[in-house]
């Protein structure tokens, strides 16, 4: 009766908590993306400031400035549909590669770089993506839809993700040319170089619903914890709840995906680092991940023009190398407490 | 009269996006980017018009951020007009023409640094990354795109588009002449019996038709085998094809020989050793063949010296 009492009134335990949490990671974020706008990166390594008075405001609203928005909305997006995510399926190792929108973005803009059409506007590579992970979820709902159970659609999220996967693979051995294949590649790998203000206008239309379709989500995510019969009880509808999450994951995983790549590890890695503050709530992990993971994303990026010379490493590489490790430290810390 | 990068016999390649001009008409900075622009393409003209004469104003500025526009662009322009060329044309392991990059600045392809650079003309290659040079269209450079030669006559054209975005468009019609002279004088010179040949790529690839390789190849008189069998531009090749293909000359091509790696460990399968000890063996750096460049066409003197009995 306590957690029925505590889905009824969320806001009867630490609600300031998440609040406060979200404000510190919010600031991070700003203040990442503050660093980010001043960092930049010539030949022979990193570089401060804007590079001379007569190209200052192009390297700043040109360059930087678009980077910058999208490391942010795109690491929110992948940290905001990883906690829905992770709390729709009730499983620690949902991310939103998980249900093939990635993979299906992927592929989508993987065609585009072999039928050589990436050249042609610039706009033709983001739209492939998009078409792709609009394909992978119509899959999905094709595949699970009816049976509409948990269980199904992760299955179903695995098959169509190793199916786009084995599709890429193909594209890549019959790849136009060795360089062709070496985007594409690169495409696995995520970036967020060389992007422009195009490219946020084109992601932000398809981020901004799907990210109302998750949060508009939450409360029905709280009541799922008790189970998809009480929860229907307490007058939650699983199956509502679920596609609410499913599809504004597409959406905004899609519009990510169709203009940096895939960028791994932060949908994944940012609920875990945060759900110990917040409690056990799927609701109040969702605003705290989002900044959370614009946070991480925008630092991994600042990290990534400080390197040495040399080509730039890709985004999903950075996320990975500064991701894991905080992870091993909550995993290595969380098991006296598990044993006990 | 539209403004175009390329010589009139070949379609505008010069990426022109819809952003592109619409970012022009809204920002004066672009502007005068377009009017150095159009200078840069009226000195091209005006030499074009007075074959022969000076240049009456300075020669436009070329950045280039691609491996095979690098050494396009090493071999055509004049020295004073390169401001960077990629990193990878100054590492002799990729680059015919390493030791003329190394006297430049080097640049790692992206937009900022180019930026600096501040060029009258950016040369990219078709699989460039497609965003710097949509960003690089955006804020008015002029982006030459060129595609991978996969004939001595691509590199032709490749020689004369180049020259003409530089505003030396008679130095490159002049290379361009001399190279398919060279061509003609290897397939007179070539012999009688073509030896069947593989060429096997570190990691268990080959090249078949539509490639630069194969084309060198035909024109130094010796067959692929993998071409003959309608294997197009490349591929896997299997140890077993190999063997049953009985080729009397293998054409090993690679980067980095003597570096350890999965993909070099490929060239000393024991099969294929068996198959090298029966037959001849060439050896083709990589990059004779991967950018189309006038030094292509040495190789062709690497293979008859190989396959000649």
């Amino acid at each position: 009766m306590t957690e029925l009492a505590r889905v009824a009134t969320p806001a009867s335990r630490e609600p300031r908590g998440a609040w406060h949490l979200s404000g510190a990671l919010a600031v991070l974020a700003l203040a990442a993306a503050a660093t980010s706008l001043v960092i930049g990166r010539s030949s022979s390594g990193p570089t401060f400031g804007f590079g001379g008075p007569e190209i200052a405001s192009i390297v700043l609203t040109e360059i930087r400035l678009p980077r910058t928005l999208l490391a942010l909305l795109v690491g929110g997006t992948l940290g905001l549909c990883g906690a829905a995510l992770q709390g729709l399926l009730r499983n620690p190792l949902a991310e939103p590669g998980l249900l093939g929108a990635s993979s299906g973005a992927a592929f989508g803009a993987v065609l585009v770089f072999y039928f050589g059409l990436a050249g042609a506007d610039s706009l033709a590579l983001p739209a492939g993506a998009v078409v792709g992970s609009l394909a992978a979820l119509a899959a999905l709902y094709a595949l699970a839809g009816k049976r509409g159970d948990f269980l199904t659609i992760v299955l179903a999220g695995i098959a169509i993700n190793a199916f786009a996967a084995a599709l890429t693979s193909l594209a890549l051995n019959f790849a136009p040319s060795p360089y062709a294949a070496l985007e594409i590649l690169f495409w696995m790998l995520g970036s967020l170089a060389d992007r422009s203000l195009v490219h946020v206008a084109l992601a932000l239309p398809l981020m901004l619903p799907g990210w109302l379709l998750v949060i508009s989500a939450a409360r029905g995510l709280d009541a799922l914890t008790l189970g998809e019969e009480t929860a229907a009880s307490l007058g939650f509808d699983a199956r509502r709840t679920q596609w609410l999450v499913i599809g504004g994951t597409a959406l905004a995983v899609g519009g990510a995906v169709a203009v940096t790549g895939v960028v791994g590890f932060v949908g994944l890695v940012v609920p875990h680092l945060l759900r110990g503050r917040v409690g056990h709530h799927p609701s109040r992990l969702l605003v705290p991940s989002f900044f959370g993971g614009a946070a991480l994303t925008a630092v991994a990026d600042i990290a990534i023009r400080l390197m040495p010379p040399g080509p730039e490493l890709k985004l999903g590489v950075v996320t990975a190398l500064l991701g894991a490790p905080f992870f091993l430290n909550l995993i290595v810390r969380a098991r006296p407490a598990s044993a006990a | 009269m539209p403004l175009s990068l390329s010589p009139p016999s070949r379609s505008p390649r010069a990426t022109r996006s819809r952003a592109t001009r619409r970012a022009e008409d809204s920002r004066p900075s672009s502007l005068a980017r377009r009017a150095s622009a159009v200078r840069a393409v009226a000195v091209a003209l005006l030499v074009t018009s007075a074959p022969g004469a000076a240049p009456a104003s300075p020669l436009p500025s070329v950045a280039s951020i691609n491996l095979c526009a690098d050494q396009l662009v090493l071999t055509l322009a004049s020295p004073e007009q390169i401001l960077t060329v990629s990193w990878l044309a100054a590492d002799p392991e990729e680059s015919m023409l390493a030791a003329q990059a190394k006297r430049y600045p080097l640049n790692y392809g992206t937009a900022e640094e180019l930026l600096r650079f501040h060029p009258d003309v950016v040369i990219a290659g078709a699989y460039t990354n497609p965003f710097t040079r949509a960003l690089l269209a955006r804020l008015g450079y002029p982006v030459v795109e060129l595609e991978p030669e996969t004939s001595v006559a691509d590199i032709a054209a490749n020689l004369k588009r180049v020259a003409f975005a530089i505003g030396r468009p008679e130095h490159g019609d002049a290379l361009a002449a001399e190279l398919r002279a060279r061509e003609d004088r290897i397939a007179a010179a070539r012999p009688a019996h073509a030896p069947a040949a593989v060429v096997v790529r570190p990691g268990g690839f080959t090249v078949g038709q539509h490639s630069l390789a194969d084309d060198i190849m035909t024109l130094a008189g010796v067959r692929n085998v993998a071409a003959e069998q309608g294997l197009d531009r490349w591929g896997s090749l299997s140890m077993e094809t190999l063997l049953r293909s009985r080729p009397e000359l293998i054409v090993l091509t690679g980067y980095r020989a003597s570096q350890s790696s999965l993909a070099n460990a490929t060239l000393a399968h024991p099969a294929l050793r068996r198959v090298r000890e029966a037959g001849r063996t060439a050896w083709v750096p990589a990059p004779y063949w991967a950018c189309g460049l006038p030094e292509s066409l040495d190789s062709a003197a690497l293979l008859e010296r190989a396959a000649a009995p």
